[in-house]
């Protein structure tokens, strides 16, 4: 089972990095505000494949204690604690040379949900449901 | 023609002239100032920062400085507090949307300078001195002070709070000659 499901938490980790990165270039090319000094590239891959691999061993050791009702418990408590998350983005105090801080909370937000997105999407393929 | 005409004319001209030489050198606000404010638990920049300074090293008397900081121009680093920092709960940046000082008189002190003159902020004119320093550089110079307000004299904010009442302020503004 952690075989599977780490290799399903680095594909959509990195699925929802990549997807995080084209909707930063989305968001910028509209709004034209540019947080790549906070959020780059790397960071946003980076935090992605974080946010999968969590997932993944997550998912595993609910799996094992918790069994049939692992999944329930792991779906509830992934998108919980991607919704918990969002209070970063929205606390954070950007450094005072960005000009726009308002605008920050509605690029990073969605990129919260990303990792969770792309692991209920990707997990039929990776695991089947019991 | 009057026969007091030209003579008048000569001598005003004459005293235009001097106070040419007399008035202290302008000075040019450039790139890179650097307007900040700190408290206990907020802190934060005004971006557009305008205004003319007179001033001259050797006779800082004749000086004078007239700036305004746009207060929606405010910067915490949070939209939240930005936005917090604008209302009527604090500056108020729709009904005092300017930050005005205005110097009366600039003396030399023992570690720089001391300009005194009349803050108007959220509705109220106050007479306020701080120390200053005056770095010149190759291309200008650069103003630099840091001092304290203290908020609850401008009505700004309730009394109290989680916001210290005693707001510092560090300057720094480098400037070419005009």
């Amino acid at each position: 089972m952690m075989k599977k499901s780490l290799a399903l938490g680095i594909i959509s980790g990195l699925l929802a990095g990549i997807a995080g990165v084209i909707y930063a270039r989305l968001y910028y090319s509209i709004n034209e505000a540019d947080f790549s000094p906070v959020v780059s590239t790397v960071k946003i891959i980076t935090a992605s494949l974080f946010g999968g691999v969590l997932a993944a061993i997550g998912y595993t050791l609910l799996d094992r204690w918790l069994k049939a009702r692992g999944e329930i418990v792991f779906n509830l408590l992934f998108t919980l604690i991607s919704f918990i998350t969002l209070l970063g983005p929205i606390a954070v105090r950007l450094p005072r040379n960005i000009d726009t801080p308002e605008l920050f909370p509605g690029m990073v937000i969605p990129m919260h949900f990303f990792p969770a997105l792309a692991w209920f999407t990707l997990k039929p393929i990776f695991i089947k449901s019991k | 023609m009057n026969k007091f005409f030209y003579p008048a004319a000569a001598v005003l001209i004459l005293a235009g002239s001097a106070f040419t030489f007399l008035a202290a050198p302008g000075w040019q606000i450039t790139e890179g100032y650097s307007i900040s404010f700190s408290s206990d638990d907020a802190g934060g920049i005004f971006k557009d920062f305008k205004g003319s300074l007179l001033f001259d090293e050797q006779n800082p008397g004749a000086g004078k400085f007239d700036v305004v900081m746009d207060v929606a121009s405010i910067n915490t680093g949070n939209g939240l507090q930005n936005k917090h920092a604008k209302s009527d709960e604090w500056f108020d940046a729709a009904k005092y949307p300017q930050i005005h000082f205005v110097s009366k008189s600039i003396v030399r002190t023992a570690s720089g300078y001391q300009v005194t003159g009349d803050l108007d902020m959220h509705g109220v004119k106050k007479a306020i001195s701080f120390p200053f320093t005056f770095k010149k550089t190759a291309l200008g110079g650069t103003f630099a002070g840091s001092f304290m307000i203290n908020r609850n004299d401008f009505n700004i904010g309730k009394p109290g709070g989680d916001v210290g009442e005693q707001i510092k302020l560090d300057i720094n503004v480098p400037v070419t000659k005009i």
